[in-house]
């Protein structure tokens, strides 16, 4: 048996909302084979029905509700003068509440073959008799679920093992972003669907099967609120970095502008934050909360070291650490929590988080100077981002002066390929990479005195792929 | 103890002190006395953040500049490190609401609902 709830936002007073889809969501996020899922409306204005989803019939559903229970048709419940303990934001909704009468609060739908059973013309509906407002039902999912599926199965993708249910993060993802005002969801399904590594809900789901309490789906909802932080930290560097582009799509806020971008950058902060409470295990919340504070802290660190670019190596260590290390520490060190891992283990990945976050930043930075990563060259260089490539080459004998003196004055296309050509034909990018697997190796010494339930092997290959990558 | 714990979350946001931010959280102050007192200053700290934060970011208006946008941000998230040490799971999640009401109002062209008075019945959350 699985409990949850489904949140949703209505946008008018009277609304038919259509949560089939997103029911066949939670069906297949479940696993679920055969059963039923129990609905229930937690809320006395807001009642449920089945029915066809044709817009002039939903019309004339909503003149019947009028008809039978018209607004301010002299209903007891809004003489407030006459009710005892009336809120002060208590709504004039009497007719709302007998409307709700007309409809049922609770519904049970059979699942067979992984999914509702439904008539060709039949769509669930929450019914919005107050609205605009927040809303809430209660599920519950009873009956057969599949196994999850081995390393080769079930979605997880090739060499990754059971815990990593990619499809479960995917499924999450989508389903968190069908709920969301069309405004804010839309961007960010841009973000989402243009791909990315996944490395942070990969850590969350790998580590979140550590300890002994071991949930999937709980997992997967931490690791899905994880990646929507962020996203959400990624559409707000956008406009302050003024890139037009992020995974060969327009930015937020290139395409929508920079009053979107902030709006959308904050919706999906929030909501990540929500989710992560919703949880439940106050561990996990301080632990992403405080690596949240670091990557904010930090990027107000980046934007002020640009007055002094490149930097030196200690600064560009200190903003890494926050900007990128402290969320993969965060998602290592929230998994284990999940899980109820013995604080050492918590600790130790936490360390192996931050030591692998800043190895894959600076396998990052040497990207920008690769021709063949598919992303065009020298970015970092054109927004002056700190990159510890341009750092080694300024300190360079023979390139160093004449790089300083290109990053001091305007970069134009050819400067920003005589300062690539330098780093090129220096030995930074030869440094990088050694620092870089010297961290990476750092991090797999702290996976060698815990007991990581067999997942050694795949954190150790994760860190090693980080640095050993072209795009 | 209100006074250190004012020093010690002020860090990086010092100059908001004296630029709205003290009279934004006392304000606050007179809307947490149902909370443990251990608590109140910090969930009368967060609920001023957020306030300030969003103004900063110029979320609902004009958009910030970048270091300001910046400032805004680590606002909200020192505000939700506040709140995950201090709040039960109702207010933390009545605050993330709050903030999400806000911007999608603002994502949407609606009039923005007051900071003010979504983050005092956050407050109020059970």
């Amino acid at each position: 048996m699985i409990g949850k709830r489904l949140r949703f936002e209505t946008k008018r007073e009277t609304e038919f909302v259509d949560i089939t889809d997103l029911l066949r969501q939670e069906v297949r996020l479940a696993g679920m084979r055969m059963g039923r899922l129990h609905l229930q409306s937690l809320h006395t204005t807001l009642g449920l029905a089945v029915n066809e989803n044709e817009p002039l019939l939903l019309r004339d559903f909503a003149k019947m509700l009028e008809r039978f229970a018209p607004v301010g048709a002299g209903y007891e419940h809004d003489d407030f003068a006459r009710r005892v303990d009336v809120a002060l934001d208590e709504p004039v909704n009497g007719h709302a509440h007998v409307r709700q009468l007309l409809l049922t609060g609770f519904a049970t739908l059979l699942v067979e073959e992984g999914d509702l059973v439904l008539g060709r013309w039949q769509s669930i509906f929450a019914v919005e008799l107050d609205g605009p407002r927040h809303r809430e039902l209660a599920l519950q999912l009873d009956g057969d679920f599949s196994p999850l599926p081995r390393a080769s199965g079930g979605g997880s993708g090739r060499g990754w093992p059971a815990a990593v249910r990619s499809d479960l993060v995917e499924l999450e993802l989508t389903r968190q972003l069908l709920v969301d005002p069309e405004p804010v969801s839309t961007p960010m399904r841009r973000l989402v669907e243009a791909g990315g590594k996944r490395l942070r809900p990969k850590l969350v789901q790998l580590t979140a099967a550590i300890g002994p309490r071991q949930e999937p789906l709980r997992a997967a909802a931490l690791a899905a609120a994880v990646e929507l932080l962020h996203n959400a930290t990624l559409i707000h560097d956008d406009y302050v970095d003024e890139s037009t582009h992020r995974r060969g799509r327009p930015t937020v806020a290139a395409a929508e502008g920079p009053e979107r971008a902030i709006a959308v950058g904050d919706y999906y902060f929030a909501k990540a934050t929500r989710l992560i409470a919703e949880i439940g295990n106050r561990d996990v919340t301080s632990t992403i909360s405080e690596a949240l504070e670091a990557i904010c802290a930090s990027q107000i660190d980046d934007v002020a070291l640009r007055g002094a670019f490149p930097g030196d190596h200690d600064s560009y260590l200190r903003v890494v650490r926050g900007k990128t290390a402290a969320l993969f520490a965060a998602a290592c060190a929230s998994g284990a929590q999940l899980s109820d891992a013995g604080p050492e283990i918590v600790e130790a990945l936490r360390r192996y988080g931050d030591l692998l976050g800043i190895a894959f930043q600076m396998a990052d930075d040497m990207v920008d100077f690769s021709p063949s990563s598919g992303k065009p060259v020298g970015l970092d260089i054109r927004q002056r981002v700190l990159s510890l490539p341009l750092i080694y080459a300024a300190e360079d004998r023979t390139v160093g002066p004449e790089v300083r003196r290109l990053l001091a004055g305007t970069l134009g296309d050819a400067e920003v390929g005589r300062v690539t050509d330098l780093v090129n034909a220096s030995d930074a990018l030869q440094r990088v990479r050694v620092e870089a697997q010297a961290l990476v190796d750092a991090a797999v010494h702290e996976l060698e005195t815990i007991e990581l339930d067999g997942l050694r092997p795949t954190l150790i290959g994760l860190a090693r792929s980080a640095v050993d990558r072209n795009a | 103890m209100s006074v250190q714990l004012i020093d010690r979350e002020l860090d990086r946001l010092e100059s908001l002190w004296d630029d709205g931010l003290s009279e934004t959280y006392r304000s606050y102050m007179e809307a947490v006395g149902a909370h443990e007192p251990d608590a109140q200053p910090k969930l009368a700290l967060a609920a001023a953040l957020v306030e300030i934060g969003v103004r900063l970011q110029g979320l609902g208006g004009r958009a910030a500049a970048p270091p300001t946008l910046l400032m805004g941000d680590l606002c909200l998230a020192r505000s939700s490190r506040l709140l995950a040490g201090a709040a039960s799971q109702a207010v933390q999640v009545a605050f993330a609401q709050a903030i999400e009401d806000m911007s999608s109002a603002a994502a949407s062209g609606a009039a923005a609902p007051a900071p003010r008075a979504l983050l005092l019945n956050a407050l109020k959350a059970r």
